[in-house]
């Protein structure tokens, strides 16, 4: 199986641990200088040159390293995190894959991933669910242990967030 | 049945007596969180004739910069004008009624109607009409046809309130002896503070009275809602650590603070852990001598406004491994946008005059803890919308809940702050205070 279609299959493992709230797993997918990004979004009009708006520079909904995300994975461990205990029923769809070219950098050979997702949402025995929609711009580095992502940025298509918390992962 | 009021149905009333009845008995009926005629009165009675938290003037420095907010229902435009004054103007075309503000912030020096063209200056005055003569004739005055300012609009200390009641006390006096604890915050620095950029904006399915009564006077849930924190040793060991401090209540305005200390034993740096440059400043920056004792011996500070604004000042750290301490500031607002639904926008703050390496790390602290991916925050807003869904239910509305912690507490006579002081912080005072002005202004 060569790298992209390896890559590939990586983006949709996460999405299974992410699903499936197999939260210590999922770390280990992450490098160990991951910067994990949430930008804050709101309503702009449109630029001169067009292309995405609105997407604050110095404030976030996520602004994360290995050291916190570990700490909100040890937080969902502990059996009183009730914002994700009972869990919520989460599926992730992952879309609109491009893997760009792979770079050689000094940790290793690098790649641009950019996908879309969106999330369900569902908890309790309610019907009504909240869905997210976001482009996930990726850095993925490859490893002898196989992909691992170094960087996210989560440009969300909402301003006012539809759901009450984020305690799940995008 | 003395207090029936026109206006109200009897149905209403009689469940406003009955709130009123239990507040001193320490009962709250738990219908009050899940109303909708109770929500429309609210936003008659209290949501328009209050003084309510719009925008921090470091969100605007430069003129023509404006963020869009909401008083009640009503968009407002919180723009600097050329001349320098802040104003709110509502986003409504005077013509047809089209917003003539297409993004949340930005800088302007005109705002043009997409409708029909008509042209405002930053500071509201119509100056642009297309055809004039030709559509209006010679007659027309556009003096008469700016965009319409909120009735009142204020600024303490660089927080911009708006009130749309004409008639409203003036803010001063609106906030009476709460000020002596804002500025604990607002005058720790002679520089004041900033916004970290714009507010985080969500929206959850609970009352805004929930919210706000946790960061009014819930020392009390932090020992349960927040276990997982401390189960992760990120809050303290001791879970009742939030109850060794002082609760403090601003009789007949509703506003109230909670003072929180070193709990006994626990070795913490004084002043929230904030850096000591920013100590020695705070010295010559507080008002008086007692603020800055207190603010010494302070670990976590917190402040509600009646009707909807609150902050929060703990000491924290950006994680769990981080050696050292960065506190963090937090502004809220609790926006009630329908019976059951609010809207929460939450900044970061940090004083002006911090060093960068601060501000940075101030942002994590905050980030990782507060605000719609905090970690306690979260656990915070799954618990409100479940209380606020059974609040709706036939059965649930009508029991009577508990605000009795801390009923037969004596003021602590040592306090050196105004307003009522209790010497220990497990108590729903502030609550209780809360609730009476609450009532007062829904009945008046």
């Amino acid at each position: 199986m060569d790298r992209t279609q390896a890559l590939l299959n990586t983006l949709y493992q996460e999405a299974e641990l992410l699903d499936e709230g197999q939260y210590r797993q999922w770390l280990g997918l992450l490098a160990e200088d991951i910067c994990y990004r949430v930008p804050v979004r709101v309503t702009k009009e449109r630029g001169p040159e067009g292309g995405v708006s609105g997407v604050m520079e110095g404030m976030y909904h996520l602004d994360e390293d290995y050291t916190s995300l570990e700490m909100r994975v040890a937080r969902l461990e502990t059996g009183f995190a009730w914002a994700e205990d009972p869990p919520s029923r989460l599926r992730h769809f992952v879309t609109n894959v491009r893997i760009g070219d792979p770079q050689p950098t000094p940790q290793g050979e690098e790649s641009a991933v950019r996908s879309n997702l969106l999330v369900f949402r569902s908890r309790w025995d309610r019907p009504d669910y909240t869905l997210l929609a976001a482009e996930r711009r990726d850095v993925w580095r490859y490893s002898p242990a196989g992909w691992r992502l170094a960087r996210r940025t989560v440009i969300l298509d909402s301003a006012t967030l539809p759901t009450h918390n984020l305690a799940f992962f995008f | 049945m003395a207090r029936i009021k026109t206006g109200i149905s009897p149905r209403l009333n009689q469940m406003l007596e009955e709130l009123l009845e239990g507040i001193e008995d320490g009962l709250v009926p738990a219908w009050i969180f899940n109303d909708p005629e109770l929500f429309e009165l609210e936003q008659q009675k209290i949501f328009s004739r209050s003084w309510v938290y719009m925008a921090h003037e470091s969100e605007i420095p430069q003129a023509g910069d404006y963020v869009l907010r909401y008083v009640a229902n009503n968009p407002y435009i919180v723009v600097r004008g050329e001349d320098g004054v802040v104003r709110a103007l509502l986003d409504m075309c005077r013509h047809r009624g089209m917003r003539v503000c297409r993004a949340e912030l930005g800088n302007a020096s005109h705002f043009r109607c997409p409708f029909h063209g008509w042209t405002y200056r930053n500071d509201g005055s119509l100056v642009g009409v297309p055809a004039e003569r030709e559509a209006f004739g010679s007659g027309f005055d556009k003096a008469e046809w700016g965009l319409r300012s909120i009735p009142r609009l204020e600024v303490f200390d660089g927080m911009i309130f708006g009130n749309l009641d004409p008639q409203a006390p003036p803010l001063e006096e609106w906030l009476g002896e709460i000020r002596w604890y804002l500025e604990l915050v607002t005058k720790r620095s002679p520089a004041g503070l900033e916004v970290l950029g714009p507010p985080q904006r969500w929206v959850v399915n609970t009352d805004w009275k929930l919210a706000l009564e946790t960061f009014l006077s819930d020392s009390y849930h932090t020992l349960m809602t927040h276990r997982s924190l401390i189960e992760l040793g990120i809050a303290p060991k001791d879970a009742k650590y939030a109850m060794y401090g002082e609760q403090i209540h601003i009789p007949g305005k509703g506003h109230g603070s909670m003072v929180v200390g070193a709990p006994p034993g626990a070795k913490l740096p004084p002043f929230w852990g904030y850096p000591e440059e920013m100590m020695e400043r705070s010295k010559a920056s507080y008002p008086s001598r007692e603020q800055f004792e207190t603010a010494k011996e302070t670990r976590i500070l917190l402040v509600t406004l009646f009707p909807n604004f609150s902050f929060h000042n703990p000491i924290r750290k950006p994680d769990h491994k981080y050696q050292g301490t960065v506190p963090m500031l937090t502004f809220r607002v609790w926006h009630p946008l329908g019976p059951g639904r609010i809207e929460i926008f939450s900044w970061a703050l940090v004083e002006k005059d911090a060093p960068d390496w601060f501000k940075e790390k101030t942002r994590h602290s905050y980030l990782r803890f507060f605000g719609s991916s905090g970690t306690f925050e979260q656990d915070d807003t799954e618990i409100w919308s479940h209380v606020a869904h059974n609040a709706s239910s036939s059965q649930g509305r009508t029991l009577r809940l508990n605000y009795r912690m801390g009923l037969s507490l004596e003021p602590d006579p040592n306090w050196p702050g105004p307003g009522v002081a209790y010497g220990l912080n497990f108590t729903d005072a502030n609550m209780r205070n809360f609730h009476r002005r609450y009532v007062e202004m829904l009945l008046s």
